[in-house]
């Protein structure tokens, strides 16, 4: 009989809640939590966090999660793999350290992976003439004229699994791809290949371990959240239960969640999930196994119970992925709300005033945008656009107003510009100052590959 | 001839990498799947969007899951670190999918 382990999908985003994982913790429920902190865009915030203070740059619900859930988490034996450390994960295993000790934790080994990024090696890429080469245009990083924020390669699970090897239970990583995580904690559990892989088994094993990170990678999305094919969601939402994974060394699982927790877990729910942010079936791209799934079996084994078989696995890529952030300018938004009667014609009546506004203003506005909330705020010009006299016949409409600008101050001038039009423009305008948006930091990525020899990934423990 | 509501026959869920956009469709049966099968074609999806999506739409078919993948090259005004859309992750465009009718003999 092989080892089950328990995976579960502790945390879906930079920001998440903790208490589906301190319900799992508290059951006991899973051997190990997985906690997903990063998502493209999640970088580009660090970073700006890091500009301010060298101290910071990883995914700061770490604290949280040092004072609540992992005394929790190392009291039930359960171990932790995330890649909340960010663009900082030796700050990040300080910072959870010091939280730690001051609750009395002893017998902690954390671990961090490092060499994920590097924005300070760029220079030297561009010196030795690597190629970096837009996957989407194949143009070259090295023509483009924006600042680069942040650069970080998408790296594998071999360090994490290491680290376990190495009797770590906390692993703070930085830039591990998601899925990658999974793959980290079964290689260690089975004693599975992964930079050393050279087997069709191998890949299978691998493939498997990725799929079940990628079903994990997004916390609640697979256990009921966000579902369309659960809808109208007759289940409690409020008390979700995360994902868990219930794996086993030959390559199935069963993928459920914590009791007495809201939320469900169906075919129809992992269905939903697999599909996310996956492109080619075929060829599911991670760093250390390319996925085939377009032949997995889900099969709903009982109320709250998936299995999962069926997944097949090919050679890693040559290349690793690189993701450069780049500045290109700032956005500002504003909303405006216009009631019945004529809603339609006083919101039309404001763009105007306000287009006339900006031309005398000292304002560089590179591109406006007018959505009406309501009406094509989500689906902008996809969607028909209601006669005006049922428009004007609505009890009420929204504005929202985004602008692009080259710097920080543009935004305050373009909108404080405008509220005066609550006062002279037309009736009825409340104008909601805290929904504003101002400068927010606009950011472009840049993805391409580079030859994964120049990229070492660092493993280093501190213990508490 | 008839005209049978997409989301009468199936769910889908969005997603975003960088300036591309997924739209996974999962067909409530296996008669379902197979009328998206026939019809629910890449020109159609795009034609749907109106211009939001400005390259390419390649779909995928996923039979073991009866569900079809939509690929959608330069669907969100250039990522969502850079869009100036409100639904910048293209999360809402699986909802706006599921409004389309499609024409079936």
């Amino acid at each position: 009989m092989s080892k089950t382990i328990r995976i579960a999908g502790a945390q879906g985003f930079y920001g998440d809640s903790p208490l589906g994982a301190m319900q799992i913790a508290m059951q006991g429920a899973a051997d190990y939590l997985m906690h997903d902190a990063l998502a493209e865009l999640t970088l580009s915030i660090l970073q700006k966090d890091k500009i301010k203070d060298p101290t910071m740059g990883y995914a700061r619900d770490i604290e949280v999660h040092a004072r609540t859930l992992y005394p929790m988490a190392f009291a039930k034996g359960i171990k932790i793999v995330t890649n909340s450390g960010g663009l900082n994960p030796e700050s990040a295993a300080e910072k959870v350290k010091a939280i730690l000790e001051k609750q009395g934790i002893k017998g902690v080994k954390i671990a961090t992976i490092t060499g994920d990024d590097v924005l300070a090696r760029l220079p030297e890429f561009k010196e030795n003439n690597i190629e970096l080469n837009n996957l989407d245009d194949n143009s070259s990083y090295y023509d483009s004229k924006f600042p680069p924020t942040h650069a970080n390669v998408y790296i594998g699970a071999q360090k994490v699994k290491e680290a376990l090897d190495n009797g770590a239970n906390l692993i703070l990583a930085g830039r591990v791809a998601d899925p990658c995580l999974a793959l980290g904690i079964m290689a260690h559990e089975y004693n599975w290949k992964i930079d050393d892989a050279t087997s069709q088994e191998d890949w299978d094993r691998m493939a498997f371990a990725i799929t079940i990170g990628h079903i994990l990678e997004c916390g609640g999305q697979a256990s009921g959240g966000n579902a369309y094919s659960e809808w109208p969601m007759n289940y409690s939402v409020s008390d979700l239960g995360y994902p868990i994974a219930h794996v086993n060394e030959d390559c199935t699982a069963i993928l459920t969640k914590a009791d007495n927790t809201g939320g469900k877990v169906s075919r129809n729910t992992i269905r939903e999930q697999l599909v996310y942010e996956i492109h080619d079936p075929t060829n599911y791209i991670t760093p250390d196994v390319v996925v085939d799934l377009s032949n997995i079996i889900l099969k709903d084994e009982s109320e709250n119970r998936v299995s999962i078989s069926g997944i097949k696995g090919k050679p890693r890529p040559e290349k690793l992925k690189l993701c450069i952030g780049q500045h290109e300018g700032f956005v500002t938004e504003q909303f405006f709300f216009f009631s019945y009667p004529f809603a339609y014609d006083k919101l039309q009546m404001f763009i105007k005033a306000t287009k006339e506004t900006w031309a005398k203003l000292p304002v560089q506005i590179l591109e406006s945008r007018f959505n009406i909330i309501g009406v094509n705020g989500l689906h902008e010009d996809a969607v028909e656009i209601p006669d005006v006299a049922e428009l004007n016949q609505r009890s009420e409409l929204g504005l929202r107003i985004a602008i692009k600008h080259k710097d920080d101050r543009t935004g305050k001038t373009a909108i404080a510009g405008i509220v005066c039009l609550g006062l002279n423009g037309p009736p009825g305008v409340i104008s909601v100052p805290g929904w504003g948006n101002m400068n927010r930091a606009m950011l472009s990525l840049f993805p391409c590959l580079i030859p994964r020899e120049l990229i070492e990934p660092e493993l280093k423990y501190i213990e508490v | 001839m008839a005209m049978i509501k997409l989301i009468d026959i199936a769910s889908a869920r969005s997603g975003d990498k960088n300036n591309v956009c997924n739209i996974g469709v999962m067909a409530k049966s296996v008669n379902d799947y197979d009328t998206l099968k026939k019809y629910l074609t890449p020109e159609l999806v795009k034609a749907h969007f109106k211009g939001l999506i400005k390259g390419k739409v390649e779909r995928f078919e996923w039979d073991s899951l009866e569900s079809l993948n939509f690929v959608c090259h330069e669907a969100l005004d250039g990522g969502a670190s850079r869009s100036m859309r409100m639904d910048s992750l293209g999360k809402n465009f699986s909802s706006h999918l599921l409004r389309l009718e499609i024409e079936i003999n």
